[in-house]
């Protein structure tokens, strides 16, 4: 319920984490670095602030959740040097960063995610192929059903039976637009599909209601509520694991990355570089694990820090 | 002493001054409002006129036609009505139809009337006839707080708590519709059998207080009998029953759950203005009616009702207002499904809380922006016209009440 509280909220959040104190040993260490950006990761960037300040507490982290779309401007307005989003930058963002600045941003993935459809844990359902999701969630039908699946029945159970009633997020978020475009082959939802202003309220509907089938984010579930495994056409399943999600198994798995405004053959101010090291860090990965999202492996992380070195040539 | 001759003078000069100063603040500050209200509408139509005279490029032709009726759509069978705004880039154009929005405003509006509306007059004309001076003393203040009650409150209790239980205890909620009027009957026959000793005990005036029993009773013998009437009428589940007799899908947020939500909501401003009006009929007519043999009921249904009747039209009318425009518990209690059914069961979506999910998202100059301030302004036209009515109508009844002889 306060996840919901919090999600309906105006959507202007300002956070300030940790608390200025004497600088006494680490006197370069000094600073506030501003972050801009999606809201799935907010929690996420709250938690490293803390850990930021834990090492040096003369840095803190202010952040401002606005939506991965306020990313892009931010960043090429220059009012942050750090942009988290849960989606890759479109290629107008990019160019009109591009233009402003004469570079490109840089672009460095921090963790990952997954998009899961969910159902209450007391519905048998195992597992769904895109075709079935489709033919639940849409009116148009363009990934092949031949008509639309409204009863629980149809799935081929007999419980629950009853009509399926339908969760989901508003047409304003990043996991509506991922879920038409990969679940209905860019379809459109059915009208009656509940409209929810956050993922926490999506799960919540499907965990009271054992008609009910949703779609929210991976770090959202909780106990009332049973990812399903997702069926390819060959008939494999695909169920949402941190393995599955790390290795690129499972097919709504996305990156959430973090844009950094930095110029070819120069370094980040201290707190930025000292953030970033410490996100790309094991420490800063053990709370990508515990915020429930997937934490990368070692080699990508490597990959990762070598993006931001300053003689990296951006192509 | 000196200055005795021309202090009342100065005074004067001063207190007149400060008389001028106090109205010029005041008008000052009508005109503000007023200027203020009509700046607000001005603003609307400024931002909405471009919508249909001047189409900016890349963004989708809007029509009175295709916004008021059915669309053909790619990918669907027949023309429908369809408001889907956010599409991902490159697709083909967003779907504007304001039909089912306004729909959805008008259906809430109309479900929280029809359960406000009753409960509102029936515990305005109980209060201002019937009951005791002192239980209204109490119970009066206390109702017209409740309009204090924020709608984001009323919202969250309806959407998180209400909307499920009654989901799970659908026909408990069906007994207590069947069973609670007569059982309310039940409880008037059964207390006019009482022997008249006990009848002293248990006056009419303060019947709000001992029917509380009453309606606890009843709502045992509903939960009682819930199970049993499911089992045995509906065939184990009222849910699946709809389903399956009368193609009825239960979404658990509806129009019902909203009417509810969205009717406690309205019933405190309802009741409010009502009473004043029921109060405020001369105490002669009333008296009058009683002594030439009227019965309670004839001397509130034949001479007070339509006495008060302007007033009580006018309270409805603003309740009315005040569901069209409220926005938080439409959002959280409606499950914002733009449909366009007549079914109380399925969700809805209305012109408000559209508003306040998706303008901070629109982009300003845009079609959906200007559209979502043309729903905008569709609501401000109409509250402005129902509370103008409202007022013009309340006016009016104020000046009858004078000629009869009335206090207020």
């Amino acid at each position: 319920m306060i996840a919901v509280l919090r999600r309906c909220l105006p959507a202007w959040l300002l956070v300030l984490v940790g608390l200025w104190s004497a600088p006494a040993s680490a006197e370069h260490h000094v600073g506030t670095l501003d972050t801009v950006g999606s809201d799935t990761m907010a929690g996420l960037i709250l938690r490293w602030g803390e850990l930021l300040s834990e090492h040096y507490p003369g840095l803190r982290v202010q952040l401002q959740v606005a939506g991965s779309a306020s990313a892009p401007p931010a960043l090429t307005a220059g009012t942050t040097l750090l942009g988290p989003m849960s989606r890759p930058m479109s290629e107008e963002e990019r160019q009109a960063f591009v233009d402003r600045h004469g570079y490109p941003p840089r672009e460095i993935v921090v963790a990952r995610d997954a998009l899961v459809v969910v159902v209450n844990r007391h519905n048998p359902l195992s597992s769904l192929a895109r075709r079935e999701f489709d033919a639940i969630f849409s009116e148009t039908h363009y990934c092949g059903a031949e008509r639309g699946i409204h009863q629980w029945q149809a799935l081929g159970l007999d419980f629950p039976a009853g009509p399926i009633v339908l969760h989901g997020r508003n047409a304003v978020s990043g996991t509506h637009g991922l879920f038409r475009r990969e679940g209905l082959c860019d379809g459109s939802f059915r009208p009656e599909v509940n409209e929810h202003p956050g993922s926490a309220a999506v799960v919540e509907a499907v965990a009271d209601d054992p008609l009910a089938i949703g779609y929210a984010g991976l770090n959202h579930l909780t106990p009332g509520v049973r990812a399903l495994a997702l069926r390819d056409p060959e008939g494999r399943l695909h169920e949402p694991t941190p393995l599955a999600v790390r290795r690129d198994d499972y097919p709504l798995a996305r990156d959430l990355r973090i844009y950094v405004n930095q110029p070819p053959g120069e370094v980040l101010p201290v707190a930025e570089r000292t953030f970033l090291e410490l996100v790309l860090s094991v420490e800063g990965q053990a709370i990508v694990e515990e915020m429930g999202f997937v934490s990368l492996p070692a080699a990508s992380l490597a990959r990762q820090r070598r993006i931001l070195q300053p003689t990296r040539d951006e192509t | 002493m000196h200055d005795s001759s021309s202090s009342p003078l100065l005074r004067r000069r001063l207190r007149q001054g400060r008389d001028r100063l106090a109205t010029a603040l005041i008008t000052a500050g009508g005109i503000g409002v007023i200027a203020a209200v009509m700046a607000i509408g001005v603003f609307l139509a400024v931002e909405v006129l471009p919508l249909f005279w001047s189409s900016s490029p890349g963004e989708p032709e809007v029509s009175l036609a295709s916004l008021w009726l059915p669309q053909p759509y790619p990918g669907l069978d027949e023309p429908v009505y369809r408001w889907q705004p956010a599409l991902p880039e490159g697709e083909p154009g967003p779907r504007f139809s304001l039909a089912p929005l306004a729909w959805g405003t008008l259906e809430a509006a109309a479900w929280s009337l029809v359960i406000a509306v009753p409960l509102a007059l029936g515990a305005a004309a109980h209060s201002a006839l019937f009951m005791s001076r002192r239980l209204r003393a109490h119970i009066k203040p206390t109702l017209e707080l409740l309009e204090a009650l924020p709608g984001v409150v009323i919202g969250f209790l309806a959407g998180l708590v209400l909307a499920p239980w009654l989901e799970r205890h659908l026909g408990l909620g069906l007994t207590l519709l069947l069973l609670l009027p007569p059982g309310l009957v039940l409880g008037g026959a059964l207390w006019s059998r009482l022997p008249g000793r006990v009848r002293q005990r248990l006056p009419l005036g303060w019947s709000a207080l001992w029917l509380l029993p009453w309606l606890l009773l009843l709502w045992g013998l509903a939960n009682g009998l819930a199970p049993w009437l499911e089992g045995w009428w509906f065939g184990g589940d009222l849910r699946t029953w709809l389903a399956a007799h009368l193609g009825l899908d239960y979404a658990s947020r509806n129009a019902i759950i909203v009417g509810m939500a969205m009717g406690f909501a309205v019933m405190p401003t309802v009741y409010a203005l009502a009473e004043d009006a029921l109060s405020g009929v001369p105490k002669s007519l009333a008296e009058g009616a009683q002594a030439l043999g009227a019965t309670r009921w004839q001397t509130l249904w034949r001479v007070v009702l339509p006495a008060a009747g302007p007033g009580v039209f006018s309270a409805v009318m603003i309740g009315a207002g005040r569901a069209v425009g409220e926005t938080m518990i439409v959002l959280i209690a409606s499950g914002n499904t733009p449909l366009m059914t007549a079914s109380p069961l399925d969700g809805l979506r209305s012109m408000a809380a559209s508003i306040a999910t998706e303008l901070p998202e629109a982009a300003p100059g845009g079609t959906h922006y200007r559209l979502l301030l043309l729903a905008a302004l569709l609501l401000f036209v109409f509250t402005f016209l129902v509370n103008t009515l409202a007022e013009v109508v309340r006016t009016r009844l104020r000046r009858r009440y004078r000629r009869l002889g009335g206090t207020p």
